[in-house]
């Protein structure tokens, strides 16, 4: 058997900031399942440079979310697999549990409709409450690829919200 | 500045994730996929069983398969991963090549005496003339030592022993009655390897012909125990590892896996052992070797006397 203290280690460093990091990852991929996919998929990645990481795994684990997020994680999985769903759904066409959690919230549903890089700028201004300049430095980016990001985002969500709420309308008439 | 739709797409991220609670467990996850390959629930049967040496020091462990069924399966992986890993540490040949170290603490009233060539009896006997605060144990390749002090620090007894391929060899030195004496086993049965032999009865004793790491490897192997988060010992962040029965808490470093602590409290008897596996330089070998003090009077053992007066 492999002997790793690092796992031990990492357990007791989620122990103490798991929680918050597992909710952003929530977030970015709109659901409990695939929000602890992200943080299992960071966490290998941490794991592999363990040891070369100097102090800070949160900061190293958090950018690593957003990059995986970012970089249309598991897109072509899962994520791409339910926006048929999200986009013609009607009360009793999701079967697979995805329904009973959008629409705890219709922005939410909304937010997960959005280009991977927005949808993780947008958590990352408007849930981690980070600066543009720091947002820009979890993502690699520049500062104005934040900016016109947050901007197209949020214009998307408003645009969104304006056809979802007759929509929204009507399911709540459904039986 | 913030806008009404940022308001109130705060507000739905904080819904939306109000629930949210870490599992127990993802580092494991990771891990294990990251190797790409499966671990059990379940420790491999690694020990190898104690030797049949006489007697007993009475610290006691509940028998019953490891790992518990249904409730946490995740917990129970992580706890099986470090008890496995524990098992490990204590069977390889490296460790084996170490001086055993420890200190054990007793709670007040408590008397541990000599009996027989090898053996110790603890027991919460407050007027007994063998009051013990601490004993400190030394172990290695067969070679031991057991040194009983008051609480105040002053020398009860030394018990010194030589394990051999079939027999035993000891010297105990009586500080409150200024004597000491030889004993020996013969024709000791040969130590069992591991597997399924290793006996896991319903009481687990330490033989004080093999050590810790035989009895520990033991105490895992046949009781059902929890890893219980972490906690810092002596600058160590410990893994914490508690009986199910909560009579045996260990405490191992995440590095080695070597036990730091045990705290057994049973029978009324609470004792604290502190381990440190220590390289055999000579200065470390040498508190093996027990000495008669000049002037101290070699006396047969008291439990013959006892036996046949």
């Amino acid at each position: 058997m492999a002997h790793n203290p690092a796992v031990a280690d990492l357990e007791s460093f989620l122990a103490e900031r798991g929680e918050p990091l597992l909710r952003t990852a929530v977030l970015l991929t709109g659901s409990k399942e695939a929000g602890e996919d992200l943080l299992q998929a960071g966490l290998e990645r941490l794991l592999r440079h363990w040891s070369a990481i100097d102090g800070d795994p949160e900061g190293y684990l958090r950018r690593t979310l957003y990059n995986l997020a970012a970089d249309g994680w598991r897109r072509q999985r899962a994520w791409r697999r339910r926006l048929p769903l999200l986009q013609n759904e009607t009360a009793t066409t999701v079967a697979d549990g995805t329904r009973e959690v959008d629409t705890r919230d219709a922005l939410i549903r909304l937010l997960v409709q959005l280009a991977p890089r927005q949808r993780a700028v947008i958590v990352a201004r408007y849930w981690e409450q980070l600066s543009e300049a720091e947002t820009a430095m979890v993502l690699g980016c520049s500062v104005g690829s934040v900016k016109a990001s947050a901007s197209r985002g949020l214009q998307r969500l408003r645009e969104l919200s304006g056809t979802s709420t007759e929509n929204d309308l009507a399911e709540e008439k459904t039986p | 500045m913030s806008t009404e739709l940022e308001q109130q797409l705060r507000g739905a991220m904080e819904r939306f994730t109000s629930d949210v609670r870490m599992p127990p467990g993802l580092a494991l996850k990771a891990y294990r996929h990251r190797q790409k390959r499966r671990m059990t629930g379940r420790v491999a049967a690694a020990g190898c069983a104690a030797t049949a040496v006489a007697g007993s020091l009475a610290i006691a462990g509940a028998a019953g398969a490891f790992g518990s069924a249904g409730g946490q399966p995740v917990q129970t992986a992580y706890t099986a991963y470090v008890v496995s890993h524990v098992q490990h540490a204590l069977g390889a040949r490296s460790q084996a090549n170490l001086v055993q170290s420890s200190r054990t603490t007793f709670s007040a009233g408590t008397a541990v005496q000599p009996y027989g060539a090898a053996s110790l009896q603890v027991s919460s006997r407050p007027g007994s003339p063998w009051q013990t605060g601490s004993l400190q144990d030394l172990r290695y390749h067969g070679r031991g030592r057991v040194s009983a002090f008051t609480a105040s620090g002053q020398p009860v007894f030394d018990l010194g022993t030589t394990l051999g391929s079939s027999s035993l060899a000891s010297v105990t030195v009586d500080y409150l009655n200024r004597t000491w004496w030889p004993a020996g086993i013969s024709g000791l049965p040969p130590r069992p390897g591991p597997g399924p032999g290793a006996s896991c009865g319903p009481q687990i004793q330490m033989r004080v012909g093999t050590g810790w790491a035989e009895f520990i490897r033991l105490q895992l192997k046949c009781g059902e125990f929890t890893v219980a988060g972490r906690q810092q010992l002596d600058g160590v962040n410990a893994i914490k590892i508690v009986s199910k029965q909560r009579t045996e808490t260990f405490w191992v470093s995440p590095k080695s896996y070597l036990p730091v602590r045990l705290i057994t409290s049973l029978g009324g008897v609470r004792q604290q052992s502190d381990f440190r596996w220590l390289a055999p330089t000579p200065a470390n070998l040498a508190p093996l070797k027990v000495t008669v003090p000049a002037g101290f009077k070699q006396v047969p053992p008291p439990w013959q006397k006892a036996a046949t007066g």
